[in-house]
């Protein structure tokens, strides 16, 4: 089963996603801050990264990201965001970050579980 | 100058019989009339008042009538002079009127002629007067012409907003010296196209809504970016100056640095966003942890649930305080003015709170200890306020310490402020959590912080307390072994209360 690195400052929305990841059935490393995060992602080569957008900084989670492609590392990563609409900010993947899909929280399961399972599929097309 | 009706006729002649009969013709006539015997009789009355008309007589035993006709046209420039002679030829009545002589009578002479002869001079007198009215007048509105554009372009060159003319050709007409500082230009030649010096957003606006139109009645206002300086923000308003049949004359833009209230502005929003971010965050943690409590498919054991059922109710509870904390904010933003300001102890409101926070220190375990060295802690306050600062500054004391830590506290005194110094032994700061300190939603994030309550206000509402009181707030911290707290708050401030 694939393995899932989950990263954000939150070690409650850690702990709730790391748990509805693993009810299905995935293999779940967790870290709640960008140093760490990097890390895990380094020794475990996770299948898939979810990184929060904001943890010390507001831009953390782009930088962590930017930082992984700089690297080469192709992984998908999903991003949790929170205050896009706030900011008016339309996240276009891609562009704005290296990124493959975003949540916006609060995270509904379901969401989070078929995105999850879409990105890991095309991934596998690859 | 005259002020009676009547016209004032000075007769000046050495013949008694003629001025006699002159006088009485004249004042038949309804003139008033005074005669002098000589030439210096004449000229000092002349000058002692202010007479419409003067014959003089050409010859006269001591001045020469010609003599006295200078000395009065010197001295009286708009009493009209006659010289009456016996001895006429056509060349002395020439000289005379070179001389400045306004006519001559020749002797002798009828009644009617010298009446009529000397209503033309009084014509002339009202002539001469009328002149030098409209002279003085005009130049008096040149003067205040000349004063007024002074003064305009006084004002209009200490202006902050940059005022610059422009007319209907395109070319600069004018600039003040606002203008070239907010356009960066070191000086605009008069007369060139504003094409060359201004920025592209004014000139396109111009060229399409000004110049070659007839008529324009609408302003325009604009932001501009301006280059090199990216945070500065300037507001255009390009305006028609119209002719006085409304036809265009020309333009005058007014430029303003809007950058502060950019500024704040921005400030603002930034703002908004991280409390959305603040409040959203506990609420996304307890739906997440519901979600998962609902979800049959999701298996949590007992233990698991009591976790996040507790960790729910903790988010919760965090977003309340942050909720108020905010509301307090708010109000201290609104209520700049609304202290209420009255005499306070200091050190009375220190032990309310140490009174007040006893429960969790005795939880804690921790030691207080109290040094007293100041002789006067009275001050002049908002009671709330200062309960509010000193809470926030002593539970941080509690919250932050260790099991069986100490908190040393030390109140003293000088001539301007009241010091109170509050030393923990807890988690301490790192050095860039510590720069972060007074900034709103700051929370120093690890693993010794996560289980305690805060909302990252707590000592931004200190700051903004103390800084309303032109007090002063310092931290020194070591990370792992505590952080010490020095308040320095003012004696004596200007609130009235």
């Amino acid at each position: 089963m694939a393995r899932i690195a989950v990263i954000d400052d939150d070690t409650d929305i850690l702990d709730a996603s790391s748990l509805i990841l693993k009810s299905r059935g995935f293999e779940v490393v967790t870290a709640n801050n960008p140093d760490d995060g990097y890390r895990i992602v380094k020794e475990t080569q996770p299948d898939l990264i979810i990184l929060d957008v904001i943890m010390n900084e507001p831009d953390d989670g782009f930088v962590l990201a930017q930082k992984f492609r700089k690297e080469g590392v192709a992984t998908p990563i999903l991003m949790y965001t929170s205050i896009s609409r706030a900011l008016g900010i339309e996240f276009s993947k891609g562009i704005m970050a290296p990124v493959d899909e975003f949540v916006e929280k609060p995270i509904s399961p379901d969401e989070l579980v078929s995105k999850v399972e879409k990105l890991l599929a095309k991934a596998k097309e690859k | 100058m005259q002020t009676q009706d009547e016209p004032r006729i000075l007769i000046i002649d050495d013949e008694e019989t003629l001025r006699a009969a002159v006088k009485r013709i004249l004042e038949n006539e309804g003139f008033i009339v005074q005669a002098a015997a000589n030439g210096t009789e004449g000229i000092s009355f002349a000058l002692k008042s202010d007479f419409d008309l003067a014959l003089i007589d050409l010859k006269m035993p001591d001045i020469n009538g010609i003599e006295v006709l200078r000395e009065i046209r010197r001295k009286k420039p708009y009493t009209i002079c006659y010289i009456a002679t016996a001895y006429a030829s056509y060349d002395t009545a020439i000289e005379a009127t070179k001389l400045g002589a306004d006519g001559y009578i020749l002797k002798p002479f009828s009644p009617e002629e010298l009446v009529s002869q000397l209503r033309k001079g009084l014509e002339r007198r009202k002539l001469l007067l009328e002149t030098e009215r409209l002279r003085k007048e005009r130049e008096e509105s040149l003067l205040e012409v000349a004063f007024e554009r002074t003064r305009l372009k006084t004002i209009i060159n200490s202006i902050r907003d940059g005022v610059i003319v422009v007319n209907r050709e395109g070319e600069s007409v004018y600039c003040n010296q606002a203008a070239l500082k907010l356009l960066n230009i070191s000086f605009l030649p008069i007369g060139i196209p504003i094409i060359e010096h201004f920025p592209s957003e004014i000139v396109s606006l111009v060229e399409t809504n000004f110049l070659g139109k007839e008529s324009q009645t609408n302003s325009f206002t604009i932001e501009l970016n301006t280059n090199p300086d990216p945070d500065k923000f300037i507001e255009a308003t390009i305006s028609p100056v119209p002719q006085s049949d409304n036809k265009l004359a020309g333009i005058v833009i007014v430029l303003r640095n809007i950058t502060e209230f950019k500024k704040l502005e921005m400030a603002k929003s930034q703002f908004v966003s991280m409390v959305a971010h603040e409040l959203k965050a506990p609420i996304a943690a307890t739906i997440g942890f519901l979600d998962i409590l609902t979800k049959p498919e999701i298996k949590v054991d007992d233990a698991q649930r009591m976790d996040f059922l507790k960790r729910s109710h903790f988010r919760l509870d965090s977003l309340l305080l942050m909720i108020n904390d905010l509301l307090d904010i708010s109000r201290m933003e609104m209520n700049k003015e609304a202290k209420e300001i009255k005499e306070i102890s200091f050190e009375d409101i220190l032990a309310d709170i140490l009174l007040l926070l006893k429960i969790d220190i005795d939880k804690k375990k921790i030691q207080v200890t109290f040094k007293n060295s100041a002789k006067k802690t009275v001050i002049r306050a908002d009671q709330n306020e200062i309960h509010r600062l000193l809470l926030n500054l002593l539970s941080n004391a509690v919250k932050y310490n260790k099991e069986n830590g100490t908190i040393s506290i030390g109140l003293s005194d000088d001539v301007t402020f009241i010091i109170l110094r509050v030393e923990d032994t807890g988690i301490g700061m790192k050095p860039d959590e510590h720069k972060r300190l007074f900034a709103e939603f700051f929370r120093a994030k690890n693993d010794k912080t996560k289980n305690i309550h805060g909302t990252g206000l707590g000592l931004s509402i200190v700051k903004r307390i103390v800084d309303s009181y032109n007090g002063k707030i310092e931290c020194v911290s070591k990370y792992g072994e505590g952080s010490t707290f020095t308040l320095y708050f003012p004696k004596i401030n200007n609130y009235k209360g």
